[in-house]
């Protein structure tokens, strides 16, 4: 089902018609609001009225995460404090959190993407929807389930952390639909087939994202729970989940271009790209009251097609993710940047900061395991006293980035020193 | 009071083999070795004729090695003889971390190495039981 015909279903010039003129508003609103913006539009020698449409877009300064950061917490704010009305925060690259903050019509609009994505997967009122990801300052939890209940379905806040009660709930209460990490449905999928329960499920439909997945990953998550899988894509700086999605023809990603403004550019050159063409994500927010952005650079590497899609919708697909042109990872649906575990590294004395992230995925489940080299200076011959100080690594690499870490200590200098950039990650995740 | 070398060891297979092979190749003589493991590493501790040369030369081929004292004791080879040394540490109230034998002695009676909370007073309380606490050089010959 079509959510939103008018807007899902315009033409190309209608788009464009619709965007030029949020725009120039938008850039208006930004130019007196936010100093930053400016501050660095002055810098650039432009003025709102330079703006008169999406051609200019590429006039505007590209904003990054180190913007966001350099600005916490509210910097960025384009609306007083009394008219936020929620807060999010996702993990920064050095400690620091992303802060995004919404207005009641911030919400509001965030709930329209989402039961549109949720429609366009086939889930209406009569579903019963478990939402599985983090509720909390991560935007995946409460984003779908204000969409979920905006569209009328039932909701049901699983969060995360407890599969037992998740299936025991799936069952009883005949859910028809769930919102989580694919990795993690194809555990849950795992856990159905041990206990023979899988026949006995009512769930139709899965609404996946947070982290990369394929379509093979897609056709063994629909063979194994004999459900439809569709893809959501949302970055809490733009939004949140809900920015772009599938449909059930899965080519690709169909974004919101009457709130967000997509363009893929060259993370090199920052020159645009052509139709077609890999290269960096940047998207340009339209209607957000609280946190406009101009050109934010996702860092994810995708391209683009403006084809009519079969289902009929005119908006422009992106298409599955090609990776990142940073070194983000994502592990359970959680980013995570190696300068974190590095900075919290630095902070322990016993260990030097030459660390290796190796990320795999065992049944299904993420697992990061930290191997840090002992310093002779501080090793301990007792076992209790090493077995403390890799417990105190863990605990500390944890608060750092929100994740269970399974600390290895290794013999000095056992971890590859390299003279440019030092390899620190081995991922054995396969995205067959 | 005698020295003993703990070598951190990933466990992993071949890392033991990896620091004989360091002393096989200067002549450093292995008078005892025990090694504690866990499911994710290892300490190697050794007692061996020259200690200070052996620790070099671990060093510099990347181990990380801690020299250390402990109490070694001279313990006849008789049923009851350990189980009366360690009557006398646990009546003083010493935690004993750890304990291993040196067994190769050329001619004389083997040796308990003993690591605990105060090694100072455990050798003294040994001595006053009558047990003989050896030297380093006694490990040496």
């Amino acid at each position: 089902m079509i959510w939103n015909e008018t807007k899902e279903c315009m033409s190309r010039d209608e788009i464009r018609n619709l965007q030029s003129a949020r725009l120039v508003k938008m850039v208006n609103r930004v130019y007196h609001n936010v100093e930053f913006y400016r501050k660095k539009m002055q810098e650039m020698g432009i003025e709102p009225g330079d703006i008169n449409g999406i051609e200019d877009l590429s006039k505007l300064p590209f904003t990054t995460k180190e913007d966001l950061r350099n600005n916490y917490p509210f910097g960025l704010f384009a609306v007083p404090q009394s008219e936020i009305v929620r807060i999010h925060a996702s993990s920064g690259t050095t400690g620091k959190a992303t802060v995004v903050g919404y207005t009641r019509k911030d919400i509001a609009l965030w709930q329209e993407c989402v039961a549109r994505v949720l429609a366009m997967a086939g889930i209406g009122p009569q579903d019963k929807i478990q939402v599985a990801y983090g509720y909390g300052l991560f935007t995946g939890g409460l984003g779908l389930h204000y969409g979920a209940e905006n569209l009328g379905a039932t909701v049901i806040p699983m969060s995360t952390g407890n599969t037992q009660k998740l299936i025991t709930m799936m069952l009883d209460f005949g859910a028809t639909a769930i919102a989580c990490t694919p990795s993690y449905l194809l555990h849950i999928a795992e856990t159905l087939e041990e206990a023979g329960q899988i026949d006995n499920i009512k769930l139709k439909v899965a609404i996946c994202g947070a982290e990369p997945w394929t379509d093979n990953m897609r056709r063994e998550i629909e063979q194994k729970l004999h459900i439809k899988a569709f893809d959501i894509y949302g970055l809490s700086e733009i939004l949140g989940p809900g920015v772009a999605a599938d449909c059930e023809y899965h080519k690709g990603l169909h974004v919101y271009e009457d709130h967000f403004i997509p363009e893929i550019i060259n993370p090199e050159t920052l020159e645009p790209c052509r139709e077609g063409e890999v290269g960096e994500l940047v998207f340009t927010t339209l209607t957000k009251e609280a946190l406009p952005l101009f050109r934010y650079r996702t860092k994810d590497l995708t391209s683009i097609s403006y084809d009519k899609c079969e289902c009929g919708r005119t908006l422009a697909r992106i298409s599955r993710f090609k990776g990142r042109s940073d070194d983000m990872l994502i592990i359970r649906g959680v980013n995570v940047f190696p300068s974190q575990i590095e900075t919290a590294l630095l902070e322990i004395a016993e260990v030097s900061p030459h660390y290796m992230m190796i990320v795999d995925r065992i049944n299904n489940l993420d697992t990061l395991e930290v191997q840090v080299e002992v310093e002779e200076r501080f090793f301990s011959d007792e076992i209790k006293e090493l077995e403390g100080l890799t417990k105190k690594i863990a605990h500390a690499l944890q608060n750092a980035i929100g994740l269970a870490v399974k600390v290895k200590l290794v013999e000095p200098k056992t971890i590859e020193r390299s003279e440019g950039k030092a390899k620190r990650v081995i991922d054995k995740r396969k995205l067959i | 009071m005698i020295k003993q070398l703990s070598v951190f060891v990933q466990n992993e297979i071949g890392s033991l083999a990896g620091v004989t092979t360091v002393l096989k190749d200067n002549m450093i003589n292995l008078r005892a070795i025990a090694s504690f493991d866990t499911p994710e590493f290892a300490i190697l501790r050794m007692v061996v004729d020259q200690p200070e040369k052996a620790k070099t030369l671990l060093n510099e081929n990347g181990f990380a090695v801690k020299m250390s004292e402990a109490v070694a004791v001279e313990l006849e080879d008789k049923p009851g003889e350990l189980d009366r040394m360690l009557q006398t540490i646990a009546a003083a109230k010493l935690g004993i971390n750890y304990i291993y034998s040196i067994v190769v002695r050329s001619g004389k009676i083997p040796l308990m190495v003993i690591n605990t909370e105060n090694l100072e007073k455990t050798a003294v309380v040994l001595e006053q039981n009558g047990f003989i606490v050896a030297e380093q050089e006694d490990v040496i010959a």
